[in-house]
C-alpha cells in the first residue's frame, strides 16, 4: 500500500491491525559484553515508537537488529510475518520492508541526490528508471528539496542531506522506518526541518521506530515510548504517562538528567 | 578597496569571484623574501639560506653546464640517434609496412583528440604562467650560451684541432703525423684540443642568445603590459594552445632545413650505411605522415569540440571507452601484424561457431531475464558454467579434442548467465543483455580468429614489434589486464570468506616477495617446459603475463588501501536499503575505493611503464635494448652508447610526466561533490 493514504486516526487502528515488528527475548553480545538482555516488544502497524535511554544503552543496538545491521544471538526477532535468520533471502525481504536512517546520513558521496535515491528502486526492486526518476522526485519535493536533485551530497547541508537520506530510504516503499538518531549529528537550526519531515511521515500511518534525544519529538509524535538502560526495556507507556508519572526509578533519575 | 574578509565568507554559487589573493611580490622583492632569509629577521637566518640558495644554484649550474657540454659536444655523435630513430621506436618493422604504423598512431590520435574535445574546459593557462615558463626558459637558454664551454675547432679533415701542453698549436703533415707549424717533431703527450675563444663561442651561438632574449622579453612584455590583475585572470585555453604550438613545429618541417638523415643496408651485399644530407629539408615519408597525424588529431579535437555538449555526447563517451578498450588489441594484432586470413577456413569453422553462441546466447540470455524464471534461471547458469568447467577438465585429461576458442565462449556464456538476474525485467532492459552478449561474443570471436591467424609481416627477429612500440604495448597490455586482475585480488583479499581472502593473501604475498626480473626469467625460461605439448608461449606473450602477475599484486594492494578508506557506514546504508552484495560493491565501495587509489594506482601505472625496460635482458627487442646493445654494435656507431641513452632518457621521461599530469587531473574531475 502506498504511504500516502491512511490520515485515519492512529491510536483507534492500533488494536485492529496485525503486529509488525515482534522481538522475544532478543539477546546481542560484543565479545564478552551483553549489549542486549532480553528484549521483548511488540511494535504495531503503524504505530510511531520512540526508544529514549542514556548513551550506550543498547538502542541503536536493537534497532540495527531489526534490519540485521547486527546480528543478534538469542531470541526471535519477526518482522512483518517473516523471522530474521540467517537464510539470506529472508533478510533481503525484510530489508526491502524497512528502511533506515543513520546519524551520520550515510549517502553516496559520489552520486547525485538523485542517483541516491534511485540507485536501489532500480537494482533491487528492479523498477524501470523513468518510473524511479518519478518516484524520486515526487519524495524530494516531500522532503522539501526538489531543486537539489542534480547537486552531490557534498553540496547540501546536513538537515538537507538527512532529508535526502529519510527520501532514499522511502523510495523503496517500506513498510517500517527505523531512525537512529537522525537528528543528533546536526546544527540546532536544521534539527527542526528534519523533525518536520519526521512528523509528516508519521501523520501519513508510516510505522516508524525513533531513537532520539528529542524529547519535545517524543512527547508530540509518539504513540508509545520504550525506555531503555543497560540493554534492557526498563519501561514502556504513553508519553503522557511516561513524562508525566514514571514508574521506575531509573527512568525518574534519567529524566530529571534530561529535563 | 572595499573587498575586506566578508567577501571570503561568501560561498554560495552566485558568487563565482575568486578568493582576493594577495598581489605579487616584486621579482627582487620575491627573491629577497623566498631565496635570501628576507623578512626572517636574524642575521643568522639570512646567511643560512643565502648560502644555502647559493650552493645549491651552483650544483645546479655545474650539472646543466655538464649536460650542454655533451650534448653540443662535437665528440658526441648523435647521428646514432637520428639515422636510428626508426629502429628505436619499431625496431627493423618493415619499411614496405610502415603504414601500418601510421595507421596505428592514426587510431590512437584519433580517440584523443575526440577525448580533449570532450574534455570539461578547464581555466586553461593564465598569462602569468606563462610569463614565468618563458621568462625561465629564456633564461635557461642564455644561461646555457654563456655557460658552455667554447667548440673544438676542427681542421679541414673533419678532426679537431689539437695543441701541446702549452697551448700551441700543432698541425698534421702530408702523412698525417702531428707536427709544429714550423714543420718540427711534436710531443705524443700531453696533447689537448684547441677550443674557439669564449668571445668567439659567444657569437657564434648568437642565434641561441636571440631565442633566449626573445622569450624573456616577451615574459617582461606580458608582465609589463598587463597589470597584475590582469595577468592572473587573463587565460589561454590550454589544448588549442598546446595544438598550435605542436603545429608550429611540424610545420617546420615544409620550410626548415632539418637535414636528412637515412640509413640504407643493401640487402645484396650486405653492406650498409647511413648518408647525412644537412641543410635539406626532411624525408617526405617523416613530413607527410607527421602533418597528417597532425590534421587527424586537430580534426578529431574540434570534432569532440563540436560534440560536447550534444545529445550525442553521453553516447559517443561510451564509444569512447571501448575504443579505448579495443585500441590495443586492434592495433597490435590486426593492424600491425597484418593477418593472412585463410578464407576458406573461417568460412567453414570461425563463422559457424560464432554464429552459433551468437544466436544461441542471445536465445538463452532472453530466457533467462525473464520474469519469473526464478530458481530455474540459477540452474540454468550453473549448468552453463559446469559445462565450461567440463570442457576445461577434458582438455586437461586429452579427452577430446575442442578449440580453445569454443572452451573460452562457453565460460564467457557462463558468466553472463551469472549476470543474467540483474536484467530481469521488462523488454528493454532485457535485450540490453542481449545485445551486450552479441557485441561481446562477436569482438571476441573477431579478436581470437584474428589473433590465431599468423602474420604477415616478416622482421629478423621472432617479434613482429620491437623498439618503443613495444614498451607501449607490453605497458598498455600489462595495465588492461592487470587492473580488473588486481581490483579482483583486492575484493577477494577483503573479502568475508576465508577461502578467497587466504588464497588472494597467499598471490600477493608469494608475487610481491619475487623480484620482477626473476619472474620475467621464470616466465621466459620455464613456463614453456611445464605446457602441454604443442602449445607455446610467444616471448612478448610471455613476458606480458609476468608483468600482468607482478602487477596485479602491487594494483591490489594499492585498491585494497582505497578499498578500506570507504567507510562503514557506506556498507551498512547499502545493506539497510537491500542492495545485493556484487551491488554494493560495484556501485557504492569501488567507485569510492578506487578515486582514492587513483595517486598510487597511476604511480603503479608509471612503475609498469618504466619496468618494461626489463624487457631487454630477457631477450626482447625492446627501446633499451636498441639503445644499449643494437647501435653501439653497428659498424657506423661503434660503442656510441651515450647520445641514444640520454634520448631514450628524454622519450620515457617524457611519457611519464605525461601520465602523471594526466592523473592530477583526472583526481581534480573526480573531487566534484567530494568535500
Amino acid at each position: 500500500m502506498s504511504i500516502n493514504d491512511a490520515t485515519v486516526a492512529v491510536t483507534e487502528e492500533l488494536a485492529a491491525r496485525d503486529d509488525m515488528i515482534i522481538c522475544e527475548g532478543v539477546d546481542k553480545w560484543y565479545g564478552d559484553f551483553q549489549a542486549l538482555k532480553g528484549v521483548s516488544a511488540t511494535i504495531k502497524e503503524r504505530e510511531v515508537v520512540v526508544v529514549l535511554g542514556p548513551s550506550g544503552s543498547g538502542k541503536s543496538t536493537w534497532i540495527r537488529c531489526i534490519n540485521r545491521l547486527e546480528q543478534h544471538q538469542g531470541g526471535r526477532i519477526i518482522v512483518d510475518g517473516v523471522e530474521l535468520t540467517n537464510d539470506t533471502r529472508n533478510i533481503e525481504k525484510i530489508r526491502s520492508e524497512v528502511g533506515m536512517v543513520f546519524q551520520q546520513f550515510n549517502l553516496f558521496p559520489h552520486l547525485t541526490v538523485r542517483d541516491n535515491i534511485t540507485l536501489a528502486p532500480i537494482w533491487a526492486r528492479k523498477k524501470p528508471r523513468a518510473e524511479a526518476e518519478a518516484l524520486a522526485t515526487q519524495l524530494l519535493e516531500r522532503v522539501g528539496i526538489p531543486e537539489q536533485a542534480d547537486k552531490f551530497p557534498g553540496q547540501l547541508s546536513g538537515g538537507q542531506q538527512q532529508r535526502v537520506a529519510i527520501a532514499r530510504a522511502l523510495a523503496m516503499e517500506p513498510r517500517v522506518m527505523l531512525f537512529d538518531e537522525p537528528t543528533s549529528a546536526l546544527d540546532p537550526e536544521m534539527i527542526k526541518e528534519v523533525l518536520d519531515v519526521m512528523k509528516d511521515l508519521a501523520r501519513g500511518g508510516m510505522t516508524m521506530i525513533v531513537v532520539t534525544h528529542e524529547m519535545g519529538f517524543a512527547r508530540e509524535v509518539a504513540d508509545r515510548i520504550i525506555f531503555m538502560e543497560s540493554g534492557e526495556i526498563v519501561e514502556t507507556g504513553t508519553p503522557e504517562h511516561f513524562f508525566t508519572s514514571p514508574e521506575e526509578d531509573r527512568t525518574k533519575l534519567f529524566l530529571s538528567q534530561i529535563l | 578597496m572595499e573587498t575586506t574578509q566578508l567577501d571570503t565568507q561568501t560561498t554560495t554559487e552566485s558568487n563565482v569571484a575568486v578568493r582576493p589573493e594577495e598581489p605579487s611580490l616584486p621579482p627582487l622583492e620575491w627573491m629577497q623574501r623566498n631565496l635570501f632569509g628576507g623578512g626572517q629577521g636574524s642575521i643568522w637566518a639570512v646567511a643560512r639560506s643565502s648560502a644555502l640558495t647559493i650552493v645549491f644554484t651552483l650544483l645546479g649550474l655545474f650539472a646543466y653546464q655538464q649536460l650542454l657540454n655533451f650534448i653540443f659536444s662535437e665528440e658526441t655523435d648523435w647521428n646514432s640517434v637520428r639515422v636510428n630513430l626508426r629502429l628505436l621506436f619499431t625496431q627493423a618493422y618493415p619499411e614496405s609496412d610502415y603504414h601500418r604504423v601510421w595507421i596505428s598512431l592514426g587510431l590512437v590520435l584519433i580517440l584523443s583528440g575526440v577525448g580533449l574535445g570532450l574534455m570539461k574546459v578547464g581555466q586553461g593557462i593564465s598569462m602569468k604562467k606563462i610569463a614565468t615558463w618563458c621568462v625561465g626558459w629564456g633564461g635557461l637558454v642564455v644561461l646555457g650560451v654563456f655557460l658552455r664551454q667554447p667548440s673544438v675547432l676542427v681542421g679541414d679533415d673533419g678532426t679537431p684541432l689539437l695543441a701541446d701542453a702549452d697551448g700551441v698549436p700543432l698541425a698534421r703533415d702530408g702523412l698525417g703525423t702531428l707536427v709544429y707549424l714550423d714543420g718540427s717533431p711534436a710531443p705524443s703527450q700531453g696533447l689537448s684540443v684547441v677550443r674557439e675563444s669564449y668571445g668567439d663561442a659567444i657569437a657564434s651561438r648568437s642565434g641561441w642568445l636571440l631565442i633566449g632574449l626573445v622569450l624573456i622579453g616577451l615574459a617582461a612584455a606580458i608582465w609589463f603590459g598587463l597589470g597584475d590583475k590582469r595577468r592572473r585572470s587573463t587565460f589561454l585555453p590550454a589544448i588549442p594552445f598546446s595544438l598550435a604550438g605542436i603545429g608550429a613545429l611540424i610545420s617546420t618541417t615544409w620550410w626548415y632545413n632539418w637535414g636528412n638523415y637515412t640509413f640504407s643496408a643493401d640487402e645484396e651485399t650486405g653492406v650498409s650505411g647511413f648518408n647525412f644530407e644537412p641543410g635539406v629539408k626532411v624525408a617526405e615519408t617523416t613530413r607527410n605522415p607527421w602533418t597528417i597525424m597532425f590534421v587527424v588529431l586537430v580534426g578529431a579535437y574540434l570534432l569532440g569540440r563540436r560534440l560536447r555538449g550534444s545529445a550525442f555526447e553521453p553516447r559517443l563517451k561510451g564509444l569512447l571507452t571501448l575504443g579505448w578498450f579495443l585500441a590495443p588489441f586492434i592495433t597490435f594484432f590486426a593492424i600491425l601484424r597484418g593477418p593472412e586470413f585463410d578464407w576458406g577456413y573461417v568460412a567453414a569453422v570461425d563463422v559457424p561457431l560464432w554464429l552459433a553462441f551468437g544466436i544461441g546466447g542471445a536465445a538463452l540470455m532472453w530466457v533467462l531475464t525473464k520474469p519469473g524464471i526464478g530458481e530455474l534461471g540459477r540452474v540454468l547458469a550453473v549448468l552453463v558454467l559446469a559445462i565450461a568447467a567440463f570442457t576445461w577438465i577434458a582438455a586437461f585429461f586429452g579427452w577430446f579434442g575442442m578449440l580453445q576458442k569454443v572452451r573460452l565462449s562457453f565460460l564467457l556464456l557462463g558468466l553472463a548467465a551469472l549476470l543474467a538476474p540483474n536484467f530481469i525485467g521488462e523488454a528493454r532492459q532485457r535485450l540490453t543483455l542481449v545485445y551486450g552478449w552479441i557485441g561481446t561474443i562477436t569482438v571476441f570471436h573477431v579478436m581470437v580468429t584474428i589473433i590465431n591467424t599468423p602474420s604477415s609481416i616478416e622482421v629478423p627477429t621472432e617479434d613482429f614489434a620491437g623498439g618503443f612500440m613495444v614498451s607501449i604495448y607490453v605497458t598498455v597490455f600489462t595495465l588492461l589486464f592487470s587492473f580488473p586482475f588486481g581490483v579482483l585480488l583486492a575484493l577477494a583479499r577483503t573479502s568475508r570468506l576465508p577461502i578467497f581472502r587466504l588464497l588472494a593473501t597467499i598471490y600477493i604475498e608469494s608475487f610481491r616477495g619475487v623480484p620482477l626480473i626473476t619472474m620475467l626469467f621464470f616466465f621466459t625460461v620455464f613456463v614453456n617446459l611445464f605446457l602441454p605439448k604443442g602449445m607455446e608461449l610467444a616471448l612478448l606473450a610471455a613476458v606480458t603475463i609476468a608483468f600482468v602477475l607482478f602487477s596485479a599484486a602491487y594494483l591490489a594492494e594499492n585498491v585494497r588501501g582505497g578499498l578500506q578508506a570507504v567507510r562503514r557506514g557506506q556498507y551498512e546504508a547499502s545493506d539497510a536499503l537491500g542492495l545485493t552484495t556484487v551491488q554494493r560493491t560495484g556501485f557504492i565501495v569501488l567507485p569510492q575505493g578506487l578515486r582514492v587509489s587513483i595517486p598510487p594506482l597511476v604511480g603503479q601505472a608509471i612503475a609498469t611503464y618504466k619496468e618494461t625496460s626489463l624487457l631487454a635482458i630477457v631477450g626482447v627487442f625492446d627501446f633499451l635494448r636498441m639503445a644499449r646493445d643494437i647501435i653501439p654494435n653497428q659498424p657506423e656507431f661503434l660503442g656510441e652508447r651515450k647520445p641514444a641513452l640520454l634520448f631514450i632518457c628524454v622519450v620515457y621521461f617524457v611519457g611519464a610526466y605525461a601520465m602523471s599530469k594526466y592523473s592530477q587531473r583526472l583526481e581534480k574531475n573526480l573531487g566534484v561533490g567530494e568535500r
